[in-house]
């Protein structure tokens, strides 16, 4: 089967490398070893790159959506990833991703993480065992306080449940730069394994105090909101990503914005969400290759700020 | 704890986007086929009733009515719309309950046996109902896209609750209001919903039944003419 080279196909393989050149991130599959960063207080190591549930998984009981985000979910799995968030809050999104994982039977891959969220600071074991339910899982690896809802009694159960063998790792949540003195204080004074709160290119209140206080107290931190709940797509898609994107290891906006908040050094993990397969494709791509210095850090988030 | 309510907007409120909102209208047809032709002859006797005009057809159009706030709580509210939207059910209930109410109000108010409306008026009542209910359906196709997922009336919340405000004209001003309060409620909390989901086209029938049921609590019953 040998191939004459023509001028046709010699001018079709030239083409398919520019398009390659144009959609890396569907073009070349992720080379290296994934990503990870260790939890502080058990040096357990986690993918850097981990997927939120956030409006994405809350489809009901639409099969169709359904088998679309098992697929979604199928991806993760399949490009490194192991850390899933949720929370009860998140209408069906448990459920959801109960069945997408009974579908995929990919349980032993999963680093289960959910939360907390009543105001009824007694019914942290029974939200717990409601929550294990609809994923279909034994136990969790981490149990977070949601937003600080009645964090005072849900803590102290769920240092309990660690205790106990109910739960691996146990944390606290906060998102939109909400009451960060309140969660400073609880960083200072509780024994944490998690914190997770916002973080990414343009919210950057965190690096303040937050990331540095969980690195001195060896909390391991979670980033939500990585891409604004999609805003910053939205902001930025248009514009050209800079000429030195590849010197920072970044082939697409998603890379851009996941590796700004990888690169800090105590970030354990990003969570965006994604209810497209290529997407999600994108997002864990930022698991792989160089991450930012310091002082591209700095040109990053400059550029942006620029635009 | 005070300030940190101001810096909530209401999409983060939103446990979901628009596509699987706009996808419950689809389910919902799917699931239902063919039995939306029942919907269809629904809004044609409605329509046909309030041209009519005596005591047995506001009757028989307020059970109607009743029946499709029964229908569109029960079914798009609890279950196609609650699993993703907490408050659904609770609205779905609500529209229950309004259904209830209103079959009890169509069975035994007392109407008098005869008209007291213009021939003309009854004529633009009853075309414009219907030419109402035929084209609010089409928004949630413009919306979306997709011909099957048009919003009936009886199946889908927004437009029942549009549909059912004209038909409360049938009861005097100072009962009315009772049978105004949910879809004035209802109305607000669907375009607060659609709004923040940037369904603007979607947004235009709840919009259009705020005015409707604003202006209904100010329009009185033309009065019966004396005999003498």
């Amino acid at each position: 089967m040998a191939h004459e080279l023509t001028r046709r196909r010699f001018l079709a393989a030239m083409a398919a490398a520019g398009l390659s050149c144009r959609m890396p991130a569907l073009m070349a599959a992720p080379k290296g070893d994934v990503m990870t960063n260790p939890i502080p207080s058990s040096g357990e190591r986690v993918p850097a790159v981990g997927m939120g549930t956030w409006r994405t998984f809350n489809v009901g009981g639409d099969q169709y959506l359904i088998d679309q985000r098992t697929e979604v979910l199928k991806t993760f799995f399949d490009l490194g990833g192991t850390l899933v968030d949720c929370s009860p809050m998140y209408g069906s999104a448990a459920e959801v991703m109960g069945e997408a994982l009974d579908t995929l039977n990919a349980r032993e891959k999963l680093f289960s993480a959910t939360k907390i969220w009543t105001g009824d600071g007694d019914a942290t074991r029974q939200q717990d065992r409601e929550s294990r339910r609809k994923w279909g899982i034994e136990r969790f690896d981490l149990q977070q306080v949601h937003n600080l809802v009645a964090w005072q009694q849900h803590l102290a159960t769920l240092q309990q449940m660690k205790a106990d063998g109910d739960v691996r790792y146990i944390g606290i949540t906060t998102s939109h730069g909400r009451r960060h003195g309140d969660f400073a204080r609880i960083m200072e004074t509780e024994p944490l394994d998690f914190v997770q709160l916002t973080y990414n290119v343009l919210d950057r209140e965190a690096e303040d105090r937050l990331l540095p206080l969980a690195r001195e107290r060896g909390i391991a931190v979670i980033a939500n909101r990585p891409f604004q709940g999609g805003r910053l797509f939205r902001r930025f898609q248009s514009e050209a990503l800079p000429p030195w994107a590849d010197e920072v290891g970044c082939r697409n906006w998603a890379e851009f914005f996941l590796k700004y908040i990888l690169s800090h050094p105590a970030v354990t993990c990003a969570i965006p969400a994604t209810t497209s397969v290529e997407h999600m494709k994108e997002n864990m791509g930022a698991l792989y290759g160089a991450l930012p210095d310091e002082k591209q850090r700095r040109r990053m988030a400059a550029y942006v700020a620029g635009l | 704890m005070g300030t940190t309510w101001l810096s909530y907007s209401l999409s983060d409120f939103l446990m979901f986007g628009p596509e699987v909102f706009l996808r419950l209208f689809v389910r919902i047809n799917q699931d239902l086929w063919p039995w939306q032709g029942v919907a269809v002859v629904m809004v044609i006797a409605i329509g046909a009733l309030l041209v009519r005009g005596d005591a047995m057809a506001r009757r028989s159009a307020l059970l109607l009515v009743a029946a499709a706030w029964l229908w569109s709580g029960a079914g798009f509210l609890m279950h196609y719309y609650g699993p993703i939207n907490l408050p659904a059910i609770w609205f779905g209930w609500a529209f229950v309950l309004q259904g209830a109410l209103l079959t009890v109000a169509g069975l035994f108010w007392p109407w008098n046996a005869a008209t007291n409306r213009p021939i003309w008026s009854r004529w633009l009542m009853g075309i414009g109902w219907i030419a109402l209910m035929g084209l609010s359906p089409l928004l949630a196709v413009a919306q979306t896209g997709n011909g099957q997922a048009a919003a009936l009336f009886a199946v889908t919340p927004d437009v029942t609750a549009l549909g059912a405000v004209p038909c409360m004209l049938l009861f005097p001003r100072r009962v009315r209001w009772l049978f105004l309060l949910l879809p004035l409620i209802w109305s607000l909390f669907s375009m607060a919903t659609l709004w923040t989901l940037g369904t603007w086209v979607l947004a235009v029938i709840p919009g259009t039944t705020l005015v409707l049921a604003a202006m209904a609590c100010f329009v009185s019953p033309r009065q019966a003419r004396n005999p003498d």
